[in-house]
Parts: C-alpha cells; sequence; structure tokens
C-alpha cells in the first residue's frame, strides 16, 4: 500500500465507529422528508382539482420558488416530492458531509487528537483521506435509507432512487468543497465558515436562477443546479450525477494537492489579528458578543419565515377555499374564506412564537454551558454580583425572541395585507405582538431551569416541546380545553374579534414572572460549575 | 478575628453529594504576606479558593475574606482582590486583549501602564483569539488580568501550569513586585519548589484538611534529615527504632531521621563501626512527601 495514505482504513473504521452516530441525524431528516412527502401528499390533495390548485398558488409564490425550486411536475407525489425535498434534502446532506469532513480533519488539528495520530504510523494523507471517506460513505447512507424507504412507503421506485442519489451526489461534493476549505481555514471554524458560506451561496444562487428565468449558463455553472435538472419524476435525467462526481474527484485532489502544501495545524489562509484592547466592558455587551453568531443567524431565519409565511397567506385562499384536509389541520372550524384566511394567520403566528422561544431557550442554555466550560468563573471573581451577571443573559433570552416575532409578524403583516383578500396590517401585526407574552412564558421556563436546576437543562426544552404538541397538534386530538390551556399560546386573545379578551395574557405574565423568579433564586444560591 | 489577617478559614466544610470535599480546614492569610497552599491535585486547594470567592456555598464552619462573607459580600469584596484560576478558559472568539479589558472592565478598571508592561515581559501577543492561544498563553492573559489591577489580595490557583521556566521566572519577578506593593497572596501548587522562594508562609492540606502549617523554617524544623552511611558491621534493621525510611544495601544504608532524633540517630550508628557519613540537610521536599504519601507511606517507614 501506498506509504502516504498508510492507516487511512483503520483510521476510517475508528471514525466510522466513533462519529458514525453524528451523521445519522442527516440521514433521518433527508429520510423524513421524502418519505412524508409520498405519504401525506396523497392524503392532503386526494384530487386533480386540488393538485392544480396547488400548483397555481406555488407558480404565484416567488419565495418558493427561492427555498424549493422550481416545481416540475405536481399532479404526481413523486413529482411533489422532487419539488419539496431535492433542495433541501441536497442541502442537509451537503451540510452534513461538510461538518463531518471538517470535524474529522482540521477539527481534529484544533483538539490536539490529530498530532496523536499523525505522530503514529500514518502518511501523511491518511487523516484527509479517512475524513473525506467518512463523508462519501455517510453520503451514500443519506441516499440508500432514504431511496429505500420512500419506495416502500409508496414513491416510484426510479423515482425515488434518482431523487436519493442527488442527495448523496450533494454530499460528495460537499465533502470534496469542504476537504479544500480544511485546508484553507486557519481552525475549524473558519473552515466550516467557509464551506457552509459557498453551500449557502450556491443555494440562493439556484433559487434566484429558477425564479427570475435566468439564462441556463447560471444554472449548469451551479453544480446545485445539476442536481435540479435531473429532475426525477419528470424526465429522469441520470447523467448530471457524472457532473458531480467528476466535480467530486476533482475537488478532492485539489484539497490533496493543498494539503502537501500546508503546514500542520495552520491553514492557508491566515487568521487576521483581532483588537489588542477591547470595548466589550459590561456583561450585557459579552452576552451580545458570545451570541453575535445565532442571532444574525435567526434573524435571517425569521425574515425568511415571514416572507414564506406572508406569501401563503396570499394564497391560502386558493389552497384552502375548497373543502380539502389541508384546511382542516390549517384552520380548523373556519367556514368563510375569510374566517379561513384569519385562523390560518392565528395558527401561523402561534407557530412563530413557538419557534421564536428555541433562540431564547438556546440563549439560556448557553449561559449554562459557559458556566461549565469555566467561563463565568473569572467574571464572578469580579465586582459582578450573580444577578447582575444573570439579569443581561435572561434580558437577551427574552427580548431577542419578541424582535424576531415582530420581524416575521411585520413582514407577514405587511404581505398578506398587500393582497386583496381581507387581511388588515394592523390587526395582524397587533396579533404578532399579542403572541409575546406567551413566548416569553416559554423561555421563562429555561430561565428557571437553568438557574434552579441546572443539572437537567434537557428541561428546559419542556416549555418549547409542550406549547408545540398542545398549540400544534393539541386540536387535531381533540383535547379537552384544561389541557390546552396548559399552553400559554392558548391564552393568547384574537384581536380582531370583538369580544378579545386579554385577562389571559395577565395570568401567564404572572407565570412568566413566578419562573423568572424562581431562575434568579435559584442562581443566587447554587454552587456553580458543579455537574 | 484579627485584622490584620485578609482570609481567615475556621473548621470549613464542604460535600459534593456523599463526598466530602473539604474538611474542618483551617488557613488564615496575614497582610502583606505570601501564603503557599501546598497539596497534591485533588487535596481541596480549588474548592476552599472557590469557597472563598463565593461561588461555592460552604456546608460548615467560617470564611471571612478581607473581614467580609465570601458568600454575602461578593461585589465589595471582589472589587478589592483578584483571581488566577488553575485552568484559563478564555472565550473562542476574543482576543486576549479584549478578554483583559473585560475582565478589568467588570472589577472597575484596569492600570494601563503595568497592562502594556505586563504584556512586554510575559511577550503575550493581546491580538490572538482565544481559540488560537495555548494553555501557557491562556494562563498569561489571566495573569496580565490579574495582575494589572490595583487589588488589595491576590488569589492565584496553580497559576504557573503551562508556563516555561523563563515565564516562571517572570512571574516570580512581578509576583515580588506585587508584593513590594503591599498585595497580600494566596498562592495555590502541587510544586514546592514554585512557592518555596515566594512564600513567607505556607500550608499543606491533604484530604480536605490542612495537615501542616508554618513559616518556612518552622516547616524545615518539622522535616527529617537525610542520612547515608557505610558500616563495617551491618546493623540490625531492628536496633534503628529511631529511624525512619530504613533501607540497608550490603553495608550501606539510608534512612531519615527527625529533627529531634538525630542525636540519638548517631550514637547508634557509631556503635557499629563507620566509615563513611553524609547528612543531607532537612528538605521541604521530604516533608511534603510525607504528607502525600498517606498511610502506606508511613507504614514502610
Amino acid at each position: 500500500m501506498n506509504t502516504a495514505v498508510a492507516g487511512a482504513p483503520e483510521l476510517l473504521r475508528t471514525i466510522l465507529r466513533h462519529e458514525g452516530r453524528n451523521f445519522a441525524p442527516w440521514v433521518l431528516i433527508a429520510t423524513a422528508l421524502s418519505v412524508s412527502s409520498v405519504l401525506v401528499y396523497p392524503w392532503i390533495f386526494p384530487e386533480l382539482s386540488d393538485r392544480v390548485a396547488l400548483a397555481t398558488a406555488i407558480g404565484a409564490n416567488p419565495a418558493f420558488g427561492m427555498i424549493f425550486g422550481p416545481a416540475f411536475e405536481l399532479t404526481t407525489s413523486d413529482g411533489f416530492n422532487a419539488w419539496r425535498t431535492l433542495a433541501l434534502g441536497g442541502f442537509l446532506t451537503g451540510l452534513g458531509s461538510i461538518f463531518a469532513v471538517v470535524r474529522t480533519t482540521r477539527g481534529q488539528e484544533d483538539s490536539g487528537q490529530a498530532e496523536l495520530l499523525a505522530s503514529g504510523v500514518l502518511g501523511r494523507g491518511s487523516r484527509l483521506l479517512a475524513g473525506v471517506g467518512f463523508a462519501l460513505v455517510g453520503s451514500v447512507m443519506v441516499g440508500i435509507v432514504s431511496a429505500v424507504s420512500t419506495g416502500l412507503c409508496g414513491g416510484n421506485w426510479e423515482d425515488s432512487f434518482l431523487l436519493s442519489a442527488t442527495f448523496t451526489a450533494t454530499g460528495w461534493m460537499f465533502a470534496g468543497v469542504a476537504a479544500i476549505c480544511a485546508q484553507l481555514g486557519s481552525s475549524a471554524r473558519a473552515a466550516n465558515s467557509i464551506a457552509v458560506g459557498i453551500l449557502g451561496a450556491l443555494f440562493l444562487a439556484r433559487g434566484f436562477a429558477y425564479s427570475i428565468e435566468a439564462p441556463d449558463w447560471t444554472v449548469w455553472a451551479n453544480p446545485l443546479g445539476w442536481m435540479t435538472e435531473t429532475r426525477p419524476a419528470s424526465g429522469d435525467n441520470w447523467w448530471p450525477l457524472l457532473y458531480a462526481i467528476a466535480f467530486t474527484v476533482i475537488a478532492i485532489l485539489i484539497a490533496f494537492a493543498l494539503q502537501y502544501r500546508r503546514d500542520f495545524g495552520f491553514g492557508i489562509i491566515p487568521p487576521r489579528p483581532g483588537p489588542a484592547s477591547g470595548k466589550v466592558r459590561s456583561v450585557l455587551a459579552l452576552a451580545l458578543r458570545i451570541n453575535r453568531g445565532p442571532i444574525i443567524t435567526w434573524t435571517i431565519a425569521f425574515a425568511v419565515l415571514g416572507i414564506v409565511y406572508g406569501y401563503f397567506a396570499t394564497s391560502v385562499h386558493d389552497i384552502l377555499a375548497k373543502d380539502s384536509s389541508v384546511a382542516a389541520i390549517l384552520a380548523a372550524g373556519a367556514t368563510t374564506p375569510e374566517a379561513l384566511t384569519s385562523v390560518f394567520l392565528l395558527t401561523i403566528l402561534g407557530l412563530v412564537g413557538i419557534i421564536a422561544a428555541v433562540p431564547g431557550v438556546q440563549t439560556m442554555i448557553k449561559v449554562r454551558s459557559e458556566e461549565m466550560e469555566d467561563r463565568v468563573e473569572p467574571l464572578l471573581a469580579q465586582a459582578v454580583s450573580r444577578p447582575k451577571y444573570y439579569a443581561p443573559n435572561v434580558l437577551l433570552a427574552l427580548l431577542m425572541p419578541a424582535i424576531y416575532v415582530l420581524i416575521a409578524g411585520l413582514l407577514i403583516a405587511a404581505l398578506a395585507s398587500s393582497a386583496d383578500i381581507g387581511v388588515d396590517f394592523g390587526d395582524t401585526f397587533l396579533q404578532a405582538v399579542a403572541t409575546v407574552p406567551a413566548v416569553w412564558t416559554i423561555t421563562a421556563v429555561s430561565v428557571a431551569i437553568v438557574g434552579a436546576r441546572p443539572k437537567v437543562s434537557i428541561a428546559a426544552w419542556v416549555g418549547v416541546l409542550a406549547a408545540f404538541v398542545l398549540t400544534i397538534l393539541g386540536p387535531t386530538f381533540k383535547l379537552w380545553d384544561w389541557i390546552l390551556a396548559i399552553s400559554p399560546f392558548w391564552h393568547v386573545p384574537t384581536v380582531s374579534a370583538v369580544d378579545a379578551d386579554w385577562t389571559g395574557l395577565i395570568w401567564i405574565s404572572l407565570v412568566t414572572l413566578f419562573f423568572l423568579a424562581v431562575g434568579f433564586a435559584g442562581f443566587r444560591h447554587r454552587d456553580l460549575a458543579v455537574s | 478575628m484579627s485584622s490584620d489577617n485578609v482570609i481567615e478559614i475556621e473548621n470549613l466544610d464542604k460535600w459534593f453529594g456523599k463526598v466530602k470535599a473539604l474538611d474542618k480546614l483551617n488557613l488564615s492569610v496575614e497582610r502583606g504576606q505570601v501564603h503557599g497552599f501546598l497539596g497534591p491535585n485533588g487535596a481541596g486547594k480549588s474548592t476552599a479558593i472557590r469557597v472563598l470567592l463565593g461561588l461555592l456555598k460552604a456546608d460548615g464552619g467560617t470564611a471571612r475574606v478581607l473581614d467580609g462573607d465570601p458568600w454575602k459580600d461578593v461585589v465589595s469584596l471582589h472589587r478589592r482582590l483578584a483571581y488566577v484560576p488553575g485552568d484559563v478558559s478564555l472565550w473562542p472568539g476574543m482576543t486576549g486583549g479584549e478578554a483583559i479589558d473585560l475582565l478589568g472592565s467588570l472589577r472597575g478598571g484596569l492600570d494601563q501602564k503595568r497592562r502594556a508592561e505586563l504584556i512586554e515581559r510575559f511577550e503575550l501577543d493581546p491580538t490572538k483569539r482565544g481559540r488560537q492561544y495555548s494553555k501557557g498563553n491562556r494562563q498569561k492573559v489571566a495573569i496580565v488580568a490579574a495582575l494589572a489591577s490595583d487589588a488589595e489580595l491576590l488569589i492565584l490557583d496553580e497559576p504557573t501550569s503551562g508556563l516555561d521556566p523563563l515565564m516562571e521566572a517572570v512571574f516570580t519577578d512581578v509576583i515580588s513586585a506585587a508584593k513590594t506593593r503591599g498585595v497580600s497572596l494566596l498562592l495555590s501548587s502541587h510544586i514546592l519548589a514554585e512557592v518555596e522562594s515566594l512564600a513567607d508562609r505556607l500550608s499543606i492540606i491533604r484530604d480536605g484538611r490542612i495537615v501542616e502549617t508554618g513559616t518556612l523554617a518552622q516547616l524545615r524544623g518539622k522535616a527529617r534529615t537525610t542520612i547515608h552511611a557505610t558500616f563495617t558491621r551491618v546493623p540490625e534493621v531492628g536496633a534503628l527504632k529511631s529511624l525512619h525510611d530504613v533501607r540497608i544495601d550490603g553495608s550501606k544504608l539510608t534512612a531519615t531521621a527527625d529533627a529531634d532524633k538525630i542525636g540519638e540517630a548517631m550514637k547508634i550508628l557509631t556503635g557499629y563501626g563507620l566509615e563513611s557519613l553524609t547528612v543531607e540537610p532537612p528538605s521541604l521536599e521530604s516533608l511534603f512527601r510525607r504528607f502525600y504519601e498517606g498511610d502506606e507511606g508511613e507504614a514502610a517507614a
């Protein structure tokens, strides 16, 4: 065996055994996307007329084109699956592939594991080969599991295999991209940022090219465009996959060439030196600083969410006008088209609120992880009392979700009221505002847990989970009101109603205050950084 | 309690679940002194220090820092003390310079001139990010942040772990300078030599208790003298009861003796026809070992 890659098979086996489970979620998500399409589509859109209405609504909505790409064929469940799953499934497999390669190559250099390995009997190229091999194997797993599951659940076998092959191909190409980025970046984080940035840019470029019907070359210049052009269920072109294989091989060869030129532990792009003195001089400024990445990401996510749901609301008439089963889920009990849209908006804003609680809980979980990584200790060794440390973090955990809800609410209100469907801007935005106290109640659960019982910090998610199950799924299970009332979102009034009852918000805010008090008292009296 | 003591701990207990981390710990540090706090890993040094910082709540006994209660008077006390943890964890995306300024600002300001001097002396690059620093450099960031403050008490938990010998020398220098400014120090370590040159007084902790405390001279008095001797007649082990750690190899003997038993030991040894004799002055190392070795060490003696 070539000495340059000595030890690679053993290393790959070790990686598959110890890191394999990190790839499992990507396999599951991509499979779930595909399987759910073929299962749900015939159920929600049983009639051809429903399907044509859906195709028209999607065609009229540029936001869908940006995210899912073009809909070539929506009258079959395989065509629907190809539209709904191809772009996202590939994107997710690509992400999994990037993280797998970077973690097992560049990431090991940062953590020091690679130094132990490299000092053993291991060729210069072995670590990179094993890391890339891991991502290639993982991507193949995504393809096989997704194809077989989709076929078993009723998908056409060829369509399902081609669709799933595009996931694998995307995973392969981005294993190559990540392998190059792992040589460029000076840390695992930098390498991940570059690779995910490339994936994101190509994803947006593809959506944009199809939405504005740009010239053909803009599609063919984009590796993700090749995937869309395989057209599962509407032509079944297998040959663009050959491009993907060629791309993968070339990218991996470039990565190896770069690796031989670079020093261990260094990247080809040197890190920029930072400021020698700091402007972060308070706990709040620090909290903003360490949450900066998530804040930017979530702000963008909620803007996108607002645009998609806003557009969706304008076409909800057409999709739901008939007595279809979608209406039963999204707008239960509505009788007139106006009432339908109004109930739909209420459901959507509730969903936005529940999603907005996630970054709030994340902020609190971060407080705990900072504590366990010994970064809170030096702060509290300064003239900072515990409440003064906890308060700015709690403030951020409450304030940011509120801002996210308002961003999404503003966009939904603006887009929905711009169409002639009887939606009032003021009412819709006010509805978003009325959702905020419920978001706070859910976030406050995590404030209480992290403050008082951090050992069970997983329980910080209980609020989000309960709200989702009770508010979104609860009504379809026909649960009693007193159970549904456990979710704070049940108490959010319909602001456009004549007899809107606002007292519910006062009650849930009292609960919020109680949870906050428990959190602060707990954080004040407990031992820190003890697991 | 005496106001001359900056730290006063009496009968301090701390439990972690069923494990007793501190067991009736007593410790006092006089104002203006450097107090060495010695013990093996896991003896309870960091636990005691975390109680002094108000990070852990004591389960029994009392702890006073600068005449205040470390649990209740956190803010007022922490304005007057600075701390260097044993394992420094920095914010991955923030530079060392930013971390120093953040910690300084939270206390109420840094001496900018001393900050610059210390960065220079420790050859620290303040423009690197937290995730890029080696262990030693992370340690330097914490040391600069602590020493650039105007604290009257410094609590240092194994501050030189990860520093190279040159930097350790710089560290010794800046600590001496701090002492000259009138700063009191609690300096924990598991390496005796590090503390020996700086400390006025020492306390040795084992299994959560202070087993010995005193000045260097006092502790030396308690340490054993090492004796190497060669004989014409090989002595019986039973006859050497006043000696410790006896090892006989042919006609050669190596043993240790308590300070007050040296005369007695000499009388016995001369009876066997001494050919050569070397007596090593008592080292703290030997004392230190005596307390570290635990019951097995004692049984072998």
